[in-house]
């Protein structure tokens, strides 16, 4: 948006890369000149090619993809389950009157709760393994995608549910054929929220209960005063955040091919 | 009985219907009362009346859509209980699916009659080209003008061959122009594959020009004031300027506008 661009080949591309990502580069370029001056230590702030020289060092050692691996699997898993929950759960809400007398309390005081206080509950539940952080990550994302799915399944057009009834469909027809694909903007909207909810509690999760993963190595570095490895690891998290974050925009885009806005965006 | 015969095998019979709709808060509304009506099989019949007045209502009472509390409506002979294809409707907003393609938004209620595969394609294909729109077949309906919406609209029920055809203010959105190129497709159509239609507008033109009676109902609770024959006028694009086509709009205009003005006080108090 904004800036436009003639769309003449790799050059072009590279540039509208350039403008999307100007202000991060331009932070990182900060960053460097900042510590090569040493304004402050080395041990404050060590110099952003140094960690890159680090993750550089793990990559070719095979820990960095290990780490980033199993925290990245935590997190989609935990959003995927929180996806499928609470798609079924809104849908539910929004057709049902006593599903949605039982659920609109709860979620009500449970989607602004801080779910991360429940993590101590979750240890002492399932213990300090991966099923306690995938559950807490489930907890946590799966509000957003419930509000979200009973809001767009309760607001679809009556005339487009009349109009496939008028066709002949069966009321299962009309939730699979109908209503469901009209909420799935609603609907990847709450996931678009809960995603990087996922990302956030999975890797707390880890820093709270340790272990392999980024959250846990980012603590452990931290305990043997290895600022190099926490810093690597806070740039390990952005990257694995902004992938997930693009995919998701990407799959939107895939998904709601028909709908205004992405029309909007491929005339662009 | 001379009003079976009237109403004959495919025609729509409304005996006495009322109804009332019961908002979770407030106060019922009563929008229609004791409604009497007949439309004869392939009868063109146009529902004019002041905006609330329940027209649309009725329209959606024969369609199967609201439950029919009193009186009794049947089509064909067989009394409304639900929606079927057998009652083709095209809505005010054109209802298409937005997810769906011209050709997928027409294929839909065909896949639902289960027809095989390549009747299908082939009618789909036929009844988007009655409509002018081939080419546009790949076409999703927020890339289309509101003329364009509606014509997918009226394919999209003509394909299911319905016998009667409910149309609720289906040209009431579009620009003066389109609606009168409109009018000339759908009356070509109508010549092609002969219907019963009930065509709800608050056009006075409109409706003598599409149709062969004319009922105007009151302001709510709505209910049949007179029904005027204008099978004699109308038909053309031409016809307009016909002084008996003239002389019956400048009618029926004057019963709409006491129904209009009754419709304002009883809004006022």
């Amino acid at each position: 948006m904004g800036m436009r661009f003639e769309q003449d080949g790799i050059g072009a591309a590279a540039l509208r890369l350039l403008a999307g990502t100007g202000s991060v580069i331009a932070l990182l370029a900060a960053w460097e000149v900042l510590a090569r001056a040493g304004v402050v230590s080395e041990f404050l702030l060590p110099r952003f090619s140094d960690v890159v020289g680090r993750i550089w060092e793990d990559a070719l050692g095979g820990v960095l993809f290990v780490q980033i691996g199993l925290t990245v699997w935590r997190a989609v898993l935990g959003f995927a389950l929180a996806g499928l929950v609470g798609i079924v759960v809104g849908v539910v809400m929004a057709r049902n009157r006593g599903a949605n007398w039982f659920f609109d309390p709860i979620v009500s005081i449970g989607f602004p709760s801080p779910k991360i206080a429940f993590l101590p509950v979750f240890i002492l539940w399932f213990g300090l393994d991966d099923s306690s952080k995938v559950l807490m990550t489930v907890f946590a994302a799966v509000f957003p995608v419930i509000v979200a799915t009973a809001a767009g399944t309760e607001g679809v057009d009556k005339y487009l549910i009349w109009s496939a009834r008028n066709a002949g469909a069966s009321e299962r027809d009309i939730l699979h054929e109908i209503v469901l694909p009209a909420a799935l903007p609603q609907i990847m909207t709450g996931l678009q929220v809960a995603l990087p909810i996922s990302l956030i509690i999975t890797i707390v999760s880890e820093m709270v209960m340790g272990g392999e993963g980024l959250g846990g190595n980012m603590i452990q570095a931290g305990r043997f005063a290895d600022s190099l490895g926490v810093f690597a690891g806070i740039v390990q998290i952005a990257i694995a955040g902004y992938v997930l974050i693009k995919g998701m925009e990407i799959l939107r885009r895939r998904l709601l091919a028909w709908h205004q806005e992405t029309q909007q965006i491929s005339t662009f | 009985m001379a009003d079976a015969s009237a109403a004959g095998a495919g025609g729509i019979r409304i005996a006495n219907v009322g109804h009332t709709y019961r908002p979770p808060r407030g106060r019922p509304v009563t929008a229609l009362e004791e409604v009497s009506l007949e439309v004869a099989e392939n009868e063109f019949l146009a529902l004019l009346g002041p905006s609330g007045c329940g027209k649309s209502t009725l329209l959606y009472l024969i369609g199967g859509f609201l439950p029919i509390e009193s009186g009794g409506i049947s089509v064909g002979g067989t009394p409304v209980a639900a929606p079927g294809p057998d009652r083709g409707v095209v809505f005010q907003h054109f209802a298409l699916f937005p997810w769906k393609t011209v050709r997928e938004n027409v294929l839909y209620g065909l896949e639902k009659q289960r027809l095989p595969k390549a009747e299908r394609e082939a009618r789909a294909a036929a009844f988007i080209e009655m409509v002018h729109l081939d080419g546009f077949e790949d076409s999703y309906p927020s890339q289309l003008s509101g003329g364009m919406k509606q014509r997918v609209a009226i394919a999209r029920t003509l394909a299911m061959d319905p016998g009667t055809l409910l149309m609720d203010e289906p040209f009431g959105a579009l620009d003066a122009q389109t609606r009168s190129l409109m009018h000339e497709e759908l009356l070509a159509i109508l010549k092609r594959t002969a219907k019963t239609v009930v065509f709800v507008t608050h056009d006075v033109q409109e409706a003598v020009l599409l149709a062969d009676r004319v009922a105007v109902m009151t302001a709510r609770p709505g209910r049949i004031k007179t029904v005027v024959d204008v099978a004699d006028v109308g038909g053309a694009a031409d016809a307009i300027r016909d002084p008996r086509f003239v002389e019956k709009v400048d009618f029926l205009w004057g019963q709409v506008r006491d129904e209009a003005l009754a419709a304002q006080k009883g809004g006022a108090g």
